[in-house]
């Protein structure tokens, strides 16, 4: 080990240290706390709903973890968590296979379809060199078109009306088997889930391959010149992005129990972006922030009237740019340095 | 023989329709390499017009004639009060384009309700060609939609605007420091874009349900005819509408819509992948 090494070493111990006694991390510890603790004092409803919001702040994580880190945004990630949901459907439902296999076979089904599809449309865009705006619109039209065929392919997707009767995930170990039927201990899985992804992914992008993106979206040119095969990693993140997002969607539809076109369209890839926005880009516990303020407010404001909600999401967007460029969180950053340098004037 | 014709006839009034609405987008694409989300509100505005002119007692040809107008108006707030400030930053005006076309999508949902809009086509009947029966509002959609072509490719190809605009999309620095004023070029040209999105939506308006949502699907097909086409020119737009229209004209005829959409952005993908900037590179 060089001498440079163990500097940078030791000052990369310093900064975990300070990491964890930072006030944000102990917020975020005591908030995932509560979410732990939710089944022993919240009824089952409640529970229910927060763990879509969960799962909902899952699939915002994927795409933090594409649009915050590589700075591609897509506008069609519902394409993927529907994918996910429609293959968990369709394996449980059309196969006739026995539940635990047919759980597995869901899930691996679902995430495989969802990254399978990002593979694809990834290759053939991201080498050619297409990049920014133009990814963008050809994720749109993939959320249209996946859409489309949700509710055209009535045969096997179930149209308009969707697929009923997704079964509760079944695990089957050694002859033992589980079906996580019970809501709390469903919620317990996807909350373990949801913090084991935050966790690696937050682990893998505060070190050395986190960097490199970084680099990537800062200037690809020069991160390809140094030696980096930035085609290559473009293409990772986007498939691993895809298959948190279709994971997510898999396990949304065990909850719900049905899957129905609304998943796979363009309303919730606008509202994924909107959730990860307003959590704060490239932050990836804010998604799952933003998940949770946006459902509250989506509550609130469609209880009034639900054709206001389209309308609100609408002006959110034209606001945020304007206003909040990076994020609603950013605001409090801003509002933090308004302050201190209104302190040291007075 | 009769199918046949009936089914080129399809193809080309898809074709006319997407160059109308795809042209616009392009232009604006290769000027200003933004991405207007709203642009399909544009082609909803324009049916709108036609729904509201029939309403009031007034006849097509009025709507015909206002309907870019308006867009173009329509066009012209849009980029002052908006995209004018966030030309540097490509993905905030895709966001806020969106959320303009939500806001737009909602307040005429608002304002007209829900139900779709009645609407009538100027001239009914059928036209004999080559012994298939064709109706005549599409023939005449077809013609008129060749004539506006042709004025776009005359009005780039020939006049002072048409060099600015081509100028531009070649290399914005020299064209300002030669004392073009790009952002006059900007508004005028996105201004353009808009009113022709509007005439397209009038044309269609007699041939589909006229509802505030309309604009998404030309919006996605739009898309691949400027991804496929390649931006900045009438020929890389015409190109890609050829290859998209036609190829979901023919494919239509034989599979469900849905796969046949599939298939297009598969080989809209596909072709990219070999011809990253278009076929006709602007």
């Amino acid at each position: 080990m060089s001498a440079q090494d163990q500097i940078s070493a030791a000052a990369r111990a310093t900064a975990r240290d300070a990491t964890f006694a930072r006030p944000k991390f102990v917020l975020i510890a005591a908030g995932w706390l509560v979410l732990a603790s939710l089944p022993f004092w919240a009824g089952a409803y409640n529970i229910a709903t927060i763990r879509d919001v969960l799962l909902f702040g899952l699939f915002a994580l994927s795409l933090d973890f594409l649009w915050g880190r590589t700075g591609i945004l897509s506008f069609g990630h519902a394409a993927f968590f529907g994918l996910g949901a429609y293959g968990m459907a369709i394996v449980t439902i059309k196969l006739g296979l026995d539940p635990a296999s047919a759980s597995l076979l869901g899930l691996l089904g679902g995430t495989g379809l969802a990254m399978l599809a990002a593979l694809v449309v990834g290759y053939f865009l991201i080498f050619s060199g297409v990049r920014g705006t133009y990814l963008t619109i050809v994720t749109l039209a993939l959320t249209v078109i996946a859409q489309h065929i949700a509710i055209g392919w009535s045969e096997v997707t179930g149209g308009d009306s969707g697929l009923i009767g997704v079964p509760p995930l079944t695990f089957e170990l050694f002859g033992w088997r589980y079906a996580l039927s019970d809501p709390s201990q469903f919620y317990w899985f996807v909350l373990l889930l949801a913090s084991i992804i935050l966790l690696v992914l937050w682990r893998v992008l505060s070190g050395r391959y986190g960097h490199i993106l970084t680099a990537i979206e800062d200037n690809e040119l020069r991160a390809r010149t140094i030696g980096h095969h930035t085609d290559r990693h473009l293409l990772t993140v986007f498939v691993v992005s895809a298959g948190i997002a279709g994971l997510a969607g898999a396990i949304y539809a065990t909850g719900t129990g049905f899957v129905a076109p609304d998943m796979i369209g363009l309303m919730l890839s606008t509202e994924v972006i909107m959730w990860v926005a307003v959590g704060g880009r490239g932050t990836l516990v804010g998604p799952f922030i933003g998940a949770f303020v946006v459902w509250w407010l989506q509550q609130k404001i469609s209880s009034i009237d639900t054709k206001l909600w389209p309308m609100f999401i609408g002006l959110f967007f034209i606001a945020m740019v304007f206003l909040f460029p990076n994020g609603v969180m950013s605001l409090g950053e801003r509002g933090r340095q308004l302050r201190a340098r209104l302190w040291r004037r007075a | 023989m009769e199918q046949g014709v009936t089914l080129i006839l399809n193809s080309l009034t898809l074709i006319s329709i997407l160059v109308l609405v795809s042209l616009g987008l392009a232009i604006i694409f290769g000027l200003m390499n933004v991405i207007n989300l709203a642009h399909g509100e544009f082609v909803t505005i324009g049916a709108y017009t036609l729904a509201l002119t029939q309403a009031m007692g007034g006849n097509y040809w009025v709507a015909l004639v206002m309907a870019p107008l308006i867009g173009a108006m329509f066009g012209l707030l849009i980029e002052k009060g908006m995209i004018r400030y966030l030309y540097e930053k490509p993905t905030s005006i895709i966001l806020a384009t969106w959320g303009l076309g939500m806001v737009l999508q909602q307040g005429l949902q608002l304002v007209f309700g829900a139900a779709p809009q009645r609407v009538s086509s100027p001239i009914s009947g059928a036209v004999d060609i080559l012994g298939a029966s064709y109706p005549a509002y599409r023939l005449m959609l077809i013609g008129f939609s060749i004539l506006i072509i042709l004025a776009c490719y005359a009005l780039l190809r020939f006049t002072r605007f048409g060099l600015d605009i081509r100028a531009v999309i070649q290399d914005r620095s020299m064209a300002s420091a030669l004392g073009i004023d790009t952002e006059r070029v900007n508004a005028r040209a996105f201004a353009l874009g808009a009113a022709l999105a509007a005439i397209a939506g009038v044309l269609i308006a007699p041939l589909t349900v006229v509802i505030a949502q309309m604009g998404i699907n030309y919006l996605a097909r739009s898309f691949f005819v400027v991804i496929v086409g390649g931006i900045g020119g009438v020929g890389g737009v015409v190109a890609g509408s050829t290859l998209v229209g036609g190829l979901e004209g023919f494919m239509n005829y034989h599979l469900p819509v849905t796969v046949s959409q599939a298939l297009v952005l598969v080989a809209a993908i596909v072709i990219v992948r070999f011809r990253p900037r278009g076929l006709v590179p602007a």
